[in-house]
């Protein structure tokens, strides 16, 4: 069992609360429009995805007791973790290098784009079927 | 161990004793072991999720505003989740200090935050089916692109629709003598009407037009448009000026060519000659009916889609890789609503006990299930909902 009783009472779960809502409400921050013109999409992204290891960070050490949990928690969490990333890693060309090696076949069945007028206030279809 | 311990008793060998390799309890290693799985199911899950999101062609993938997903409602459903794992710990806090009465309090919180959490899913998954956006083929209403298929799709439905709103007589039975049908209500009347007008001057001057075409992008161009009429996400302003240029157009031909055919019955002319212009006669006043049914009211037809302004007509609809959005949406968020139900069930095993210290272990496992499922929606919820 762990020990976590002797680090303080239920207040560093109530800290916890407001920082996993305050940390909810800055990666809610993408929704609105003013954020979408200042900030690339990437680095959006980027922001939203940290924000959310960051709360699974936070749920995983205190919720779940990780903080305080014996070396134990290692040996079951390392390999998972690292094979949760290695998948992730292995799946990452076939993002990359999906497009970039479309068949005149799978591109023709491919879905296109919508894309944006030049004036910005209209968008239409792409015309060509084939790209 | 303990047998081998037994048989040498008394016979001088060391006594064994058991020591368990973690200093955990089999339920509390059980659940952790069964976690690590879950953590790479999940992995699996929204790694499929990205490689389908990333790699298709660029722009092509739904924004949350096209497939009808409400932003605010997954930011509620997460703080809803986060106030569960929250009274999840405080639940297992006050069983360890055999406070049992608080401690149910705490678990019937998460209990009801549950029940909650998978009714706003459920509440979203209703506004997906009333768009026609479903997981599977046979109920989705969503194409990937405007071709030949999909207007035939929209065919079939408009010619549904028409069955629906006036059935043809049902077969006289020998002997029987022929019912009278109920006469047409005034909204059915004006229904059947703008379904005529959809079928013959949009849905059938676009498939024959585009199939008379001998250009394949202006074959497509004519598909494309009447996809836009239908349902769009971007308003288009050129698909407005191109139709009141058509409106103009077909304004000016449609009496020429009623003209013509007169004179030509006035002179006995060429009877073939007549029957080829009635019928382009025929298909001109459909497509004008059409233009002018879509440029009415401000065009407020075109502006909207007919789809958001006549919403019971429910008809297919084109929208990039909707197809694959569907897939990945239902199945990532219902294999989680599969594991808030499971979470559910275990509370519900527990709430009617009294929960004092020797029930601590159980929230103990349960509470760090219900926190894996609280993880998992952490991710979710931006991948599906703010990307």
């Amino acid at each position: 069992m762990s020990d976590h009783d002797d680090h303080g009472g239920n207040a560093k779960y109530w800290i916890v609360f407001l920082c996993l809502c305050g940390l909810t409400s800055c990666s809610f921050l993408t929704f609105f429009e003013w954020w979408n013109d200042s900030v690339p999409k990437l680095v959006s992204q980027f922001f939203m995805m940290a924000v959310s290891c960051a709360k699974a960070l936070l749920v995983m050490l205190f919720f779940m007791h990780l903080k305080w949990e014996a070396n134990w928690k290692w040996v079951l969490t390392v390999p998972c973790g690292i094979m949760g990333i290695f998948l992730l890693c292995m799946l990452m060309p076939d993002v990359l290098y999906r497009t970039a090696k479309y068949s005149a076949e799978r591109r023709i069945h491919a879905p296109f784009a919508v894309v944006e007028s030049a004036d910005h206030h209209a968008a239409e279809p792409a015309k060509s079927v084939g790209h | 161990m303990s047998d081998h311990h037994d048989e040498n008793h008394g016979h001088g060998h060391i006594e064994l004793e058991y020591q368990p390799a973690l200093l955990i309890n089999n339920g509390k290693l059980c659940l952790w072991l069964f976690l690590s799985t879950e953590i790479m199911f999940f992995a699996g899950l929204i790694g499929a999720y990205v490689v389908l999101r990333f790699g298709v062609p660029s722009g092509s993938w739904p924004t949350p505003h096209d497939v009808h997903l409400s932003e605010p409602t997954g930011a509620f459903n997460t703080f809803v989740l986060i106030c569960s794992s929250l009274a999840v710990v405080l639940g297992l806090e006050a069983a360890k200090a055999n406070r049992s009465a608080q401690a149910k309090s705490w678990l019937w919180i998460t209990f009801l935050l549950g029940c909650l959490f998978l009714g706003v899913k459920m509440y979203e998954y209703s506004g997906k089916f009333a768009h026609g956006i479903y997981p599977t083929a046979g109920h989705s209403r969503m194409y990937d692109k405007p071709d030949m298929y999909y207007v035939s799709a929209l065919k079939k439905q408009l010619e549904e629709l028409e069955r629906k709103l006036n059935p043809p007589p049902a077969p006289v039975k020998k002997g029987e003598e022929a019912k009278e049908k109920a006469p047409l209500s005034d909204e059915a009347k004006k229904d059947l009407a703008t379904i005529a007008i959809l079928r013959d001057g949009l849905v059938l001057w676009s498939a024959k037009t585009a199939g008379l075409e001998e250009n394949p992008i202006e074959a497509q161009a004519i598909i494309d448009s009447l996809a836009y009429a239908v349902q769009h996400s971007h308003e288009n302003h050129r698909e407005h000026d191109r139709l009141s240029a058509e409106q103009i157009e077909l304004n000016a031909t449609v009496p020429a060519t009623q003209a013509k055919i007169e004179a030509l019955q006035a002179s006995e002319g060429e009877a073939s000659e007549i029957v080829g212009l009635q019928a382009e006669l025929k298909t001109d006043t459909a497509r004008l009916a059409a233009v002018d049914l879509l440029l009415s009211n401000n065009a407020e037809l075109l502006h909207h889609g007919i789809n958001h302004v006549e919403p019971q007509l429910a008809l297919p609809f084109v929208l990039p890789s909707g197809n694959m959005w569907a897939s990945t949406y239902f199945l990532l968020t219902g294999f989680h609503a599969l594991h808030v139900i499971v979470g559910l069930i275990i509370f519900a095993v527990v709430l009617p006990r009294e929960l004092n210290s020797s029930k601590a272990n159980y929230i103990e496992n349960a509470g760090l299930y219900w926190h894996f499922v609280d993880l998992v929606w952490i991710f979710l919820f931006p991948i599906l909902y703010l990307f």
